[in-house]
């Protein structure tokens, strides 16, 4: 009898080890699937490493408490970097090129992926009209990675029809992208970065986004100035002049060095 | 992406100038048709409930549009849905390839790429009229491929400037063989 029940306890034991294992190989095997589906090592409230949203200089944060803490800054990365266009295809196969930089409207990109956890309140707000009344008048892109490491089916599934979706590995390399989901501000004008960040909704987000287009909007005393007509033609002439020849905002010929100052 | 993009596909490529944008496309071809059902189902939710764009048995060509403001996500292959998002600076090309069937044809007897003349912008050319626009079309054939050029200016008072500026963009865009 005695006998009996040692051997029993040692198949238990046995047993309740190979369990282990297996459970251990299971969420192993979960965690990697995760990472494939784009999902990295993200949380609810955004990608790990991830800084909230902030904005360009000038643009004061809506809660005082934020104010006064330092902002955070990514190590290696050029503080408002310059914008880049997006080029990629669409869910259907299209061909897409969005424009961000030299266009007068800003942008907001939204980068989203179809399997992080985090991204699933974004997807609904931007079904949502009132989710997309969060970023103003602005044009909103989403962008996944590429067709090689995103679902289109899955993408399908979630992006809503007249929302513009761009799928490009490279838009998530040339802005540095940390993790889904994320989101940046481009000022057209300048074609630089004005705000950027993580965050757990549109509308969480939302405050700071129209705060930084309203004080960009604003930077010129408060007021929109109105030029006389001719004024407004002449510049028109001017900027076209300029882009015909190839100079748009941040070209170097426009920031003359000391030497050639002298 | 830095520098002026190219954006390549279904045998048509076009180099953007600044601030212009483009698509190229070749829509699924139905495999449903029209119904009440789906047509209501294609006005909410999720891309993959729309309803069919086209008709049953259609065969899809490719379809290239381009403008100088933010194309919207849902356009027509006429550009309905973004030329009411225009301003008078704007302008939308659409090129539009049909079918082998009209090759040889009258229609599509003009060979190569056109360019847009300001007198042939007319707004009774417009697919729907707009106030202030202008629009044209030309058929022609590019490398066997019949294909119709529509364009629309977002200021007809403004035809001559914005169709020299229609015209550079022409300049860049090439069209493979079949």
């Amino acid at each position: 009898m005695t006998v009996l029940i040692v051997v029993l306890t040692v198949m238990v034991l046995v047993l309740c080890v190979l369990v282990v294992g297996l459970l251990r190989a299971y969420a192993t095997i979960l965690a990697r699937l995760h990472q494939l589906d784009g999902g990295g090592s993200e949380t609810a409230a955004g990608p790990a490493g991830a800084p909230p949203f902030r904005t360009a200089d000038g643009v004061m944060p809506m809660d005082h408490a934020q104010a006064r803490a330092p902002q955070p800054t990514r190590p290696g990365r050029t503080e408002w970097a310059a914008a880049h266009d997006i080029v990629g295809h669409g869910l259907s196969g299209e061909v897409v090129s969005v424009r961000t930089v030299t266009v007068p409207h800003d942008s907001v990109i939204v980068f989203l992926s179809s399997g992080c956890s985090g991204c699933a309140t974004f997807w609904e707000q931007l079904a949502d009209p009132r989710g997309l009344a969060a970023v103003g008048d602005n044009r909103v892109v989403v962008v996944t990675k590429g067709p090689d490491e995103e679902s289109p089916s899955a993408l399908r599934q979630l992006c809503p029809p007249d929302v513009d979706l761009v799928m490009s590995s490279a838009a998530w390399a040339d802005y540095d992208v940390p993790g889904s989901p994320y989101v940046i501000v481009v000022d057209g004008g300048s074609g630089r970065v004005k705000g950027e960040g993580s965050g757990t909704s549109l509308t969480q987000i939302s405050g700071l986004m129209q705060q930084a287009h309203g004080d960009g909007a604003s930077s010129g005393g408060g007021r929109r100035i109105v030029k006389p007509r001719s004024d407004a033609e002449r510049e028109v002439d001017v900027d076209r002049a300029l882009l015909a020849a190839g100079i748009g905002p941040g070209h170097h010929s426009l920031y003359p060095s000391e030497d050639q100052g002298r | 992406m830095t520098g002026d993009p190219t954006i390549a596909g279904h045998g048509f490529s076009v180099q953007l100038p600044t601030a212009w944008e483009g698509r190229i496309y070749r829509r699924d071809a139905p495999s449903i048709a029209f119904s009440p059902k789906n047509r209501a189902a294609g006005s909410t939710g999720t891309a993959a409930t729309q309803a069919p764009n086209g008709w049953l048995g259609e065969q899809t060509r490719a379809v290239v549009h381009l403008g100088n403001f933010p194309l919207p996500a849902v356009r027509g292959d006429y550009g309905s849905g973004a030329v009411e998002k225009m301003t008078a600076e704007n302008t939308f090309i659409a090129l539009l390839e049909f079918g082998p069937e009209c090759l040889g044809t009258a229609l599509y007897g003009s060979v190569g790429l056109p360019r847009v003349s300001p007198d042939r912008f007319d707004p009774n050319g417009l697919q729907r009229r707009l106030p202030g626009q202008a629009g044209c079309q030309y058929f022609f054939t590019e490398q066997s491929r019949p294909i119709c050029l529509y364009v629309v200016l977002g200021s007809h008072q403004q035809a001559a400037r914005l169709s020299a500026q229609v015209n550079r963009v022409l300049d860049r865009i090439k069209v493979d063989a079949p």
